[in-house]
C-alpha cells in the first residue's frame, strides 16, 4: 500500500513537471502549491475543458428548472452566466459544485463527475455561495482555520486575511462585520483550499457599488492568477468587465453563448447617439439622416437621441449637419448595444425582471 | 480527523461567547438547585439534597438535550449555517460528534459544581460510586442529545421543531419523577411514567445515589440503543439546508428512538414492578 502510494506520487510529480516544462505561463499561486503541498492534485490540462456539460437537464417536483444545456469552461477562463431570477443560473452550478443530483445529461468538473465523486470535487473546488451565514460569535481567522480542517489541503488564515484584506479584523467576531467584509469573508473561505476552479454564485448581490467594485478587483486578480472562475451574476456591467466569455440563460435554457463583446456584435440591436446642443432645436425641421432608425427629441429641446445601425456614418452625418446649421454642440454619447439590450432581443424581458 | 477536532474546538468557543449556552447550562439549574433546596429543607435530609441534586441534574440535561443539541441544530440550518458547510467536503458524522462532545465538555463541570454545593452546603456524603455516576449521568446526556438531534432531523422549521420538543420535554419534567415525586402519583400515571425515557435517568442516578447499587443494567442498554439509534437517524435524516423539507410521516422516527423504552416499560410493568421505584423524597 505504501509503495503504491509513493508509485501514485512519483508518477503525478513526473506528470506535473511535464506540465511545468510545457507551459508558457505558470500558473501564480497564492502559495507554490507544488511545494507546500507535494500530493497528486489534478492541474487542469489547458487543452482539456474545466467544467464539460452535455444536455444538461434538472427537474423539481413540477418545475423544470434547467432544459437540456451545453457548454465548456476552458482552464484560467472566467465563465460568466447570465441571466433573470428564476433563470436556472443557480441550480445549474449547484450541480456542478456537487450539491445537487442531475435529472438527465451529463456534467464532468476537473474531471469527476459531481454527482458521483462529489467529496473529491468538494475537496479541490472553492465556492461562494449566495446567502450563506456563519456563526455570530466566530472570529475571521477562527472561521478560515476551521474551514481549512475541512480540505485536504489549505492556505493559513493569515495568508488569507491579509489578501482579502482583513488581516485587522482578524480578531472580530462575524456579526460585527459589515456587508462587504463579510463578503470578503465568504471569498476567503471558497480560497481556503486554494482551488484552481471557483465558483462564485451572484457575489455582489446587494452590496453597494462601492463594495462592488472591490469584489470586481479581487475577481480580476483571481482571473490574473490563472484560476477557473464561474461567475453567476444578473449585473451587466458585472459579466461585461469580469468575464472571457457569456452564458445568457433564460427559462432554463442558454439563449446565447461568447465573449461580451462577439454578444454585442451579433446583436440586431442598434447604437444610440446621444447629443445635447447649446441652443433648442424645437423649431428647426430634423433631416432624415443616413442609416438613423429612430430619433427622439427630449422636451427640453436640446437633448436629441438617434439609434443606428451604422452609428459612425450617422454619428458624422449629424456633426455635419450641426455644423451647417451653426448649432454648438455641448456633449455627444455613441452607446453601442449592451449584453442587456442583447437579452432583451432575445427574450423579450429585462434582467432584473 | 482534523475536521473532528476543529470543530469541537470551534464549536466549544462558540458555547463559551454565547450567554443563553451558560443560562441553561449553569444558571438555571443552579437556581432550581438552590430554590428547590431550600423549598424542601434539603439541608435536614439526605433523601432531600438527593432528590433536589436529581431534579436539577435531569432539568440540565433536558434542557442540554433539546435545546443545546436540537433547537440549535435546526436554527443552524434555519440561518442557512450549514448550507455553507455543505460544499465543503466534509459529512454530517463531524458536526454531529462534535455537538455531542460539545454538550458533554459543557455539562461535566456542573455536575462536579453542584455535586460539591451539595456536599458542603447541604451536608450530602459524597457518593461512595461517583466514577460509576458520572458514567451514567454522561450516557443520559448523549442519549437527550442524540434525541434532540433527530428532533432537528424531521422537524422542517422552528415551529415544528418547538412542538416536538415541547411534546417531549414536558412529560418528561413532569412524568419522570424528576419534578414531581413519583410517590403522588395516580397508578395510570406511574404506568405512563414507565415508558418516559427520563424515569429511568432519574431513577438510575437515584439508585446509584442512594442505594449505591450497581450500575442499572436495564437502563443503560436502554439509553445505550436509543443513544446509538439517534446518531444513526440523524446522520441518515440529516438535512444542510431548510429548502430541503421531509416528509410528515419521518416524524415518526422519533419512536424509534424512544422504542428500546417502550419495550422496557412493557418489561417493567410485566415484571409487576411499577411500584414506587425508589423511595426520593425526604419528608
Amino acid at each position: 500500500m505504501r509503495l503504491e502510494t509513493n508509485l501514485i506520487v512519483s508518477v503525478w510529480s513526473n506528470t506535473e513537471k511535464e506540465l511545468r516544462a510545457n507551459s508558457q505561463e505558470p500558473p501564480t499561486l497564492l502559495l507554490d502549491i507544488n511545494k507546500a503541498f507535494p500530493l497528486p492534485y489534478t492541474l487542469p490540462m489547458s487543452t482539456s475543458p474545466v467544467i464539460s456539460v452535455q444536455a444538461l437537464r434538472k427537474s423539481y417536483a413540477d418545475l423544470e428548472a434547467v432544459k437540456g444545456i451545453d457548454f465548456e469552461v476552458s482552464a484560467g477562463e472566467v465563465f460568466g452566466i447570465l441571466g433573470p431570477n428564476g433563470a436556472g443560473k443557480t441550480t445549474t452550478v449547484e450541480i456542478l459544485e456537487g450539491l445537487r443530483p442531475r435529472t438527465g445529461g451529463n456534467a464532468m468538473v476537473l474531471g469527476f463527475d459531481p454527482e458521483r465523486q462529489k467529496q473529491q470535487l468538494k475537496d479541490r473546488i472553492g465556492v461562494c455561495l449566495q446567502a450563506t451565514n456563519l456563526p455570530a460569535k466566530i472570529r475571521t481567522h477562527e472561521a478560515i482555520d476551521l474551514f481549512g480542517s475541512f480540505y485536504s489541503r489549505s492556505l493559513t488564515s493569515e495568508q488569507l486575511l491579509k489578501r482579502l484584506q482583513l488581516w485587522d479584523k482578524r480578531d472580530s467576531f462575524y456579526e460585527t462585520l459589515s456587508g462587504g467584509q463579510k463578503q470578503r469573508l465568504a471569498i476567503a473561505l471558497g480560497l481556503v483550499n486554494d482551488p484552481q476552479l471557483l465558483f462564485l454564485d451572484e457575489p455582489t448581490t446587494g452590496l453597494d457599488p462601492q463594495i462592488r467594485l472591490e469584489i470586481h478587483g479581487l475577481i480580476e486578480e483571481l482571473k490574473s492568477e490563472k484560476r477557473t472562475v464561474v461567475l453567476t451574476t444578473h449585473y451587466i456591467e458585472e459579466a461585461e468587465r469580469l468575464c472571457d466569455r457569456v452564458a445568457i440563460m433564460d427559462e432554463g435554457r442558454i439563449v446565447a453563448m461568447g465573449s461580451p463583446r462577439e454578444l454585442q456584435q451579433k446583436s440586431r440591436g442598434q447604437s444610440r447617439i446621444q447629443i445635447v446642443c447649446e441652443q433648442p432645436l424645437n423649431a428647426i425641421q430634423l433631416p432624415q439622416w443616413p442609416e438613423a432608425m429612430d430619433s427622439k427629441l427630449e422636451p427640453d429641446g436640446r437633448s436629441l437621441t438617434v439609434y443606428s445601425n451604422r452609428p459612425a456614418r450617422t454619428l458624422f452625418e449629424i456633426m455635419r449637419w450641426l455644423d451647417q446649421q451653426g448649432i454648438q454642440l455641448e456633449d455627444v454619447h455613441l452607446k453601442r448595444p449592451t449584453l442587456e439590450d442583447v437579452f432583451v432581443e432575445l427574450t423579450g424581458k429585462k434582467l432584473r425582471d | 480527523m482534523k475536521s473532528y477536532l476543529a470543530l469541537i474546538t470551534t464549536d466549544l468557543k462558540l458555547a463559551a461567547r454565547l450567554r443563553v449556552v451558560i443560562f441553561f447550562n449553569y444558571l438555571f439549574p443552579l437556581m432550581i438547585f438552590f430554590i428547590f433546596g431550600s423549598v424542601f429543607g434539603a439541608r435536614k435530609s439526605v433523601d432531600s439534597i438527593i432528590y433536589v441534586l436529581t431534579m436539577s441534574i435531569t432539568l440540565g440535561i433536558l434542557g442540554n438535550g433539546f435545546f443545546g443539541a436540537g433547537i440549535r441544530a435546526v436554527q443552524e440550518r434555519e440561518m442557512n449555517i450549514l448550507r455553507r458547510y455543505k460544499v465543503t467536503p466534509i459529512s454530517p458524522a463531524p458536526l454531529l460528534v462534535a455537538s455531542m462532545v460539545t454538550g458533554w465538555v459543557i455539562f461535566m463541570p456542573y455536575i462536579i459544581l453542584v455535586f460539591i454545593l451539595a456536599h458542603t452546603l447541604y451536608h450530602m456524603p459524597w457518593p461512595a460510586h461517583f466514577g460509576q455516576l458520572l458514567f451514567f449521568i454522561s450516557l443520559g446526556l448523549i442519549t437527550f442529545r442524540s434525541l434532540g438531534l433527530v428532533i432537528a432531523s424531521v422537524a422542517n422549521n422552528m415551529q415544528e421543531a418547538g412542538i416536538l420538543v415541547q411534546l417531549c420535554y414536558f412529560p418528561m419534567l413532569f412524568l419522570s419523577g424528576a419534578t414531581v415525586p413519583s410517590e403522588v402519583f395516580p397508578h395510570f400515571v406511574r404506568v405512563i411514567s414507565e415508558f418516559i425515557p427520563a424515569t429511568y435517568l432519574v431513577n438510575g442516578v437515584r439508585e446509584i445515589m442512594m442505594k449505591g447499587q450497581q450500575l442499572p443494567v436495564e437502563s443503560i442498554v436502554a439509553l445505550v440503543i436509543a443513544a446509538i439509534v439517534g446518531l444513526i437517524l440523524s446522520m441518515k435524516l440529516f438535512r444542510w439546508e431548510k429548502e430541503e423539507k421531509i416528509r410528515t410521516s419521518a416524524k415518526l422516527w422519533i419512536l424509534a428512538v424512544l422504542l428500546p423504552f417502550l419495550v422496557l416499560g412493557a418489561w417493567e410493568i410485566h415484571k409487576g414492578q411499577d411500584k414506587p421505584p425508589v423511595s426520593t423524597f425526604g419528608r
